[in-house]
């Protein structure tokens, strides 16, 4: 009851107890990485003002971060859509390959086409192609209660292993020893917002997406089904709502979303398909739903945050002796500590459950 | 006279003085003080949201007062955790109990104080001698072997208390300890917690059922709106009395008027189903409920209510017979086609499949209604229409709320259910299937419940009650069916019905025909 009555006064408007819970993996992980720069002899201080500067000061390093978040907005959208749901998916990674692969593979053989029909055709093989993929995984967890975590999990290693054949065999590039796919042509290239930087219309369709996902969430009756069946399936199934019909749906969604993220990346980064394609951004994508709590907001600001540690990471070397695996410290201490659930200590403290 | 005032009086066990617990605008303790003597038993009752659970928490060391203190053996102490409440003796029954499933009692009983021999081998002959000492000390011989799991209710819950015994605890708090029980098993707990209390144990517990209070109690402390309203010894009081300070009227009771009965809304045939074990636990079952009816299930728990609940609702898997709703066998089906037909289900566990505590009130009255065309067209949800809606249904069921967009943990039992109720009596069902209608709800939630469904009978709804309070199944039901180990042992008409006689039926015995 107390736990109750403490969560209630929070609710409905975001408090501030709300935004000190979101950004407390952020400022705990920058404290545990002061101490290990510490250790190592630098100074936190110089180096986090250092990280700031490379990633927002000025309009080419911001266009640099904002380019770099663009997968992650899609592919943390893609892990919150089956999170809402109560699905674990961390396959985004594997539908982002298979998307990728997909649209390069439209964009380097359909040439004759304009540009009109092969941008769209190329991203649609996109959304087909990471779609698909998530298939057997939601089938099998709607069916037979297959756990996703490991079919997903799995299935990122096909996908890594099956782009791989794929480019290194029948879409090898002629002449090429490279493992990759020809380059895709003009027409199936997304167009650079502010060239030189590699920023392109995909961030619009990734902002696009997220003001959906939020109307989607707030005002719709399929919203509102994914959350009751996340927050209590057996609530959802007594009420009548068909949430293995649901967790399909909602997985396949995911899929698609990861699709387009590959796609994008292949259209609008890569302009084609290579071994080594993501540097994990599907597994970024969890970090990024998990600190950004779900919400279409919370997502930007967590996919900005990790775009910004990406490309500061890649600079920060050149200008300082700190060496590009602080960056990844902080990463991977932000993504933990974005799993654990500050919430339940301030619940202790007010003596609720 | 001073001399007296600063010498603790080592009499009181476990007190609270002046304790005050707020939860933001909440009071949900308000300066209570109370003593509970060494060696007595002393029961809380109180309405829901009287404040008990929260007094409870702290007088167990899991919450701490704003202000004032709790009083051990005469001293005010702050506790700094339930490991210190408990290292002074004071442990708690709760109402979930905390065994844990595929170990035996007796490895329950033992868990994490196990005596060892060499290399931390746990001792079992040890282990059993002290569990026979503990049966004796309370009265009881258990089958230590058993696992928790094939273990009825009430064993478990004598388990849970010997276990706090083993550890040392000799005050105990128990939280609603009958809510589970048949009555026999409820008289077998009282002589239990006599013993104990001879022994010079000290009992507390929380209930809010009278006869109980009136029953066990040496002295007995009210709680209403987190105020004490008065501690009298039982003998000095009566259930009236007790009834009108809990609730701070007298409340007429909701009568059954007569109704005109129709065709059959549920016709159950030549069921059997397994329980989750894959056991038969509904042996064979038919039984009809028809319009303007209401037809009532007694049984000691695990008889074959859950089994019947999993037939009718289509949760769970039968293994033959059929339903048929409304003259359409529906054996097939699944809840949301059955619902489509007119079913209603009013889940036994409120907060698990009942309710969505986590999701806003307006949510969860919605919930399974928010595709029908005047709250969402087109899939995209009617925002004022829901609100509009939602309020009315608030109202008609007098919720108490501060605002439907507060998640519905944060309203009382009785008002969660009523929440619930009203959800599954919206839109007109045909057939209701309600399961421990008032569990965990106060008096006064009791009877407006209880009235939601005579009105519903009244306009001609079928009503299947499953319940394990025997009153509540004698006030509402036209016939009261008993389950015995998977069969129908009796079946008794409105008016006919005896606490008594229906308890005997519940533990196997048929019913005796009364010569004319």
């Amino acid at each position: 009851m107390s736990a109750v009555a403490s969560s209630a006064r929070a609710a409905p408007g975001i408090g501030w107890r709300d935004i000190a819970l979101a950004i407390a993996p952020l400022v705990l992980a920058l404290i545990v990485a002061a101490v290990v720069l510490g250790i190592a002899g630098h100074n936190p201080l110089e180096v986090y003002w250092l990280l700031l500067k490379e990633s927002f000061g000025g309009t080419k390093r911001v266009a640099a971060t904002v380019a770099a978040s663009t997968p992650l907005i899609l592919t943390g959208l893609a892990t919150a859509v089956a999170f809402r749901t109560g699905v674990f998916n961390v396959g985004v990674e594997g539908s982002l390959l298979v998307g990728g692969l997909a649209a390069a593979f439209v964009g380097f053989t359909y040439v004759d086409l304009p540009a009109a029909l092969l941008l769209p055709l190329a991203l649609g093989a996109a959304v087909v192609a990471g779609t698909l993929w998530m298939l057997v995984p939601a089938v099998l967890k709607a069916r037979l209660d297959v756990d996703e975590v490991v079919t997903t999990l799995m299935l990122n290693f096909i996908a890594v292993s099956f782009t791989a054949w794929l480019v290194n065999g029948p879409l090898l590039a002629p002449g090429s020893a490279n493992s990759a796919t020809p380059m895709v042509v003009e027409a199936a290239r997304l167009p650079k917002l502010m060239p030189p930087s590699t920023l392109n219309a995909g961030f619009l369709i990734a902002v696009a997406l997220l003001v959906l996902y939020w109307l989607w969430g707030r005002g719709t009756a399929l919203g509102l089904e994914t959350r009751l069946a996340g927050l209590n399936p057996r609530f959802a199934i007594a009420s009548g709502i068909n949430v293995p019909m649901l967790i399909v749906k909602m997985m396949l969604l995911s899929g698609a979303i990861g699709g387009l993220a590959g796609g994008i990346q292949a259209l609008g980064t890569v302009n084609r398909f290579v071994v080594g394609f993501s540097p994990g951004y599907g597994f970024t994508g969890i970090a990024v739903a998990l600190l950004g709590r779900g919400s279409a907001i919370g997502i930007f600001l967590a996919a900005l945050l990790f775009g910004a540690l990406a490309t500061s990471g890649a600079t920060i070397q050149l200008f300082s002796d700190v060496p590009i695996e602080i960056v990844n410290i902080l990463q991977g201490t932000v993504m933990i500590f974005a799993v654990a659930r500050f919430s339940w200590l301030l619940k202790n403290r007010r003596g609720g459950k | 006279m001073s001399t007296a005032e600063t010498l603790p009086d080592a009499s009181i066990r476990l007190g609270a003085q002046g304790v005050t617990r707020r939860f933001g605008e909440l009071v949900a303790n308000d300066r209570i003080t109370f003593r509970a003597m060494r060696g007595t038993i002393h029961a809380i009752v109180g309405g829901n949201g009287a404040g008990k659970s929260t007094l409870m928490r702290i007088l167990q060391g899991m919450d701490r007062p704003d202000e004032g203190m709790v009083v051990v053996d005469g001293v005010p102490t702050v506790f700094l955790g339930p490991a210190d409440a408990f290292s002074r003796g004071i442990g708690m029954v709760h109402q979930e109990f905390m065994l844990v499933p595929g170990l035996t009692l007796l490895e329950n009983l033992v868990l994490a104080h196990e005596p060892t021999e060499g290399l931390g081998r746990i001792d079992r002959k040890a282990a059993l001698e002290a569990a026979r000492k503990l049966e004796r000390e309370a009265g009881v011989t258990l089958d230590w072997d058993t696992p928790v799991d094939d273990a009825p209710v009430h064993v478990r819950q004598i388990v849970e208390i010997l276990r706090l015994l083993y550890r040392g605890a000799d005050v105990l708090i128990l939280d609603e300890p009958t809510a589970v029980l048949a009555p026999a098993q409820v008289q077998e707990l009282i002589v239990l917690l006599r013993k104990l209390r001879a022994e010079g144990r000290t009992i507390l517990f929380i209930s809010h059922k009278l006869d109980e209070v009136m029953a066990l109690a040496d002295e007995i402390t009210v709680i209403r709106a987190g105020q004490v309203i008065g501690t009298m010894t039982t003998a000095d009081t009566t259930k009236a009395a007790l009834a009108e300070m809990m609730i701070g009227e007298i409340l007429s009771k909701p009568s059954a008027r007569p109704s005109s009965v129709g065709r059959p809304v549920l016709e159950i045939r030549e069921l059997a189903a397994l329980d989750a074990r894959r056991s038969l636990r509904l042996k064979e079952l038919d039984l009809d409920v028809r319009a303007g009816e209401i037809v009532g299930i007694a049984g000691v728990a695990g008889n074959g209510q859950d089994e019947i609940i999993a037939a009718v609702t289509g949760l769970g898997h039968i293994e033959r017979g059929r339903i048929v709703l409304d003259g359409k066998d529906v054996t097939k089906l699944d809840l949301r086609d059955r619902r489509e037909l007119g079913l209603s289900y009013l889940s036994p566990d409120r907060a698990v499949e009942g309710l969505c505590l986590t999701a806003p009130i307006s949510e969860n009255l919605i919930a399974g209604r928010h595709r029908s065309p005047e709250l969402s067209k087109g899939g995209i949800l009617q925002k004022g229409a829901i609100k509009r809606h939602v309020e009315t249904l608030l109202d008609r069921f007098s919720v108490k709320r501060t605002s439907s967009a507060l998640p519905i943990a944060s309203l009382s039992g009785g008002n969660q259910q009523k929440v619930a109720m009203a959800r599954e009596l919206d839109g007109g069902p045909k057939l209701l299937l309600a399961c421990q209608p008032t569990r965990g709800v106060d008096i006064r939630g009791i009877a407006f419940i209880h009235q939601c469904l005579l009105d519903y009978r009244e306009a001609g709804g079928a009503v299947l009650v499953i319940s394990e309070e025997l009153e509540e199944l004698i006030a509402l039901s036209d016939r009261i069916v008993v389950l015995y180990d998977g069969r129908v042992t009796g079946e008794v008409a409105r008016g006919s019905a005896k606490v008594e006689e229906l308890g005997r039926m519940m533990l196997g015995e048929t019913r005796q025909e009364i010569p004319a």
